[in-house]
């Protein structure tokens, strides 16, 4: 399953960032999308467009001091940023940014510090081998979501709480990639969870 | 995959298509048409009455694959050379593209269970509506709110901040569609199947280029118009 990524990458040498561009492409398990900033001037406004998730920024770039600000300033106060490194630069320069990325770092220890990134924002999510099967409350959950029943419906049937529900549907979206309705039915019909008169007799 | 190096007006066409062949539909969405010999991109463009600085600005930005706003001050297009080019391709998308594909898989269905193939045609034509609904807003709403503009008639009620709030990613629920037939599809694959599989696959990265163009080039230029 791919995560989807948003980065920027903030630096003036189109070596580098062409370099990066292949680098952070070519590796598995996410579905990244770049964008580039060749001249400070345009940071900001490419921030606020982009809302990235990720900012790969030449550290000479930001002032320490004017960090905070340009984060608020841009609207992207989730934002994390990764120091790229390649010159000589006072470490505790560096202390200001979530991580850094060095000239010469493996494309394996860059994936693994996208991967702590990620793995931080969502918590719910679990690393155990059958984490993309349905359980079997996820599975009641889905077939009432096929029948057209709304949360608080589904809530009432199978005596939880509207929250839990939200969670469980969150995380059947999370596991299966199938965000509609829609796509649910195909998925109920495929796996025999339901029949189609079920469904018809209801529309 | 592509070369990636930046076209100008008097590299030859035929060149440009074999390098990047995607780019053939963006060829035929300025309405040139095959069979241009020898001809170089800036003497094909005149010949079909095509804004030769448009074109390539499209060509460029999409050979790129960076998701990057063109510098609109160094970078010289016609606007109306990109609502023509942004219409032909929903034209495309509406009247070639969606219904072909459709066609096929119905075809490729034929193998498998009644019930799943209705499903999935069933879904398959819902996300068929929404694609029409989104292109046609465009249509309706911002390409004449757009031309009006250009004559110089502000509308006090729109702008393009609107829009572009609003410009969800269609590409979306392809990817789900192309989910449920590789992890889920019931069947035995066919050849048939595969090829509508390919067939979605390039539809999602056309769709994604196309609402690239809206992004970047066709919404940063109106903001600017909208300026002055």
């Amino acid at each position: 399953m791919s995560t989807p990524l948003k980065i920027v990458i903030a630096d003036p040498s189109p070596i580098i960032r062409a370099g990066l561009d292949v680098v952070l492409k070519k590796i598995p398990g996410f579905r990244i999308s770049l964008t580039e900033v060749s001249a400070f001037d345009a940071l900001q406004e490419t921030l606020k467009i982009q809302r990235p998730d990720i900012l790969l920024i030449n550290p000479l770039w930001v002032h320490p001091s004017s960090f905070t600000q340009l984060k608020e300033d841009s609207g992207c106060n989730e934002m994390k940023c990764f120091a790229l490194v390649y010159t000589a630069i006072d470490p505790a320069f560096l202390r200001f940014f979530d991580d850094q990325i060095t000239l010469f770092e493996h494309p394996d220890e860059i994936r693994r510090k996208l991967e702590r990134l990620v793995s931080a924002e969502i918590p719910e999510e679990t690393d155990s081998e059958d984490s993309q099967s349905l359980s079997v409350r996820e599975k009641e959950i889905v077939v009432c979501v096929v029948k057209g029943m709304t949360n608080r419906e589904i809530a009432d049937t199978l005596y939880l709480s509207t929250h839990t529900v939200i969670t469980h549907r969150r995380n059947i979206a999370r596991k299966l990639q199938i965000h509609s309705a829609s796509g649910l039915t195909v998925y109920a019909i495929v796996n025999k969870l339901i029949a189609l008169e079920d469904i018809q007799t209801k529309g | 995959m592509y070369k990636k190096s930046k076209y100008t007006d008097t590299d030859k066409m035929s060149d440009l298509i074999c390098d990047n062949y995607p780019m053939v539909l963006v060829m035929s969405r300025f309405g040139i048409a095959l069979g241009f010999g020898e001809k170089n991109i800036g003497e094909v463009c005149s010949q079909n009455n095509v804004d030769t600085d448009t074109f390539l600005t499209v060509v460029n930005f999409l050979i790129e694959e960076k998701a990057a706003s063109i510098d609109l001050k160094q970078t010289r297009f016609s606007l109306e050379g990109i609502i023509t080019y942004l219409h032909n391709a929903h034209d495309y998308f509406l009247n070639f593209r969606l219904p072909h594909l459709r066609r096929k898989l119905s075809e490729a269905l034929e193998e498998c269970p009644q019930d799943v193939a209705f499903v999935i045609r069933k879904f398959f034509d819902e996300y068929a509506d929404e694609v029409h609904k989104h292109m046609m807003y465009e249509e309706k709403t911002v390409f004449p709110y757009v031309k009006s503009l250009l004559e110089g008639k502000k509308d006090p009620k729109y702008n393009i901040t609107i829009f572009r709030k609003r410009h969800d990613q269609i590409e979306m629920k392809i990817v789900e569609l192309k989910n449920i037939l590789i992890k889920y599809y019931p069947g035995n694959g066919s050849h048939l199947l595969n090829s509508v599989l390919f067939d979605i696959f390039e539809t999602e990265k056309d769709l994604a280029t196309h609402s690239l163009v809206e992004d970047y080039i066709f919404v940063p230029a109106i903001l600017e118009l909208e300026k002055q």
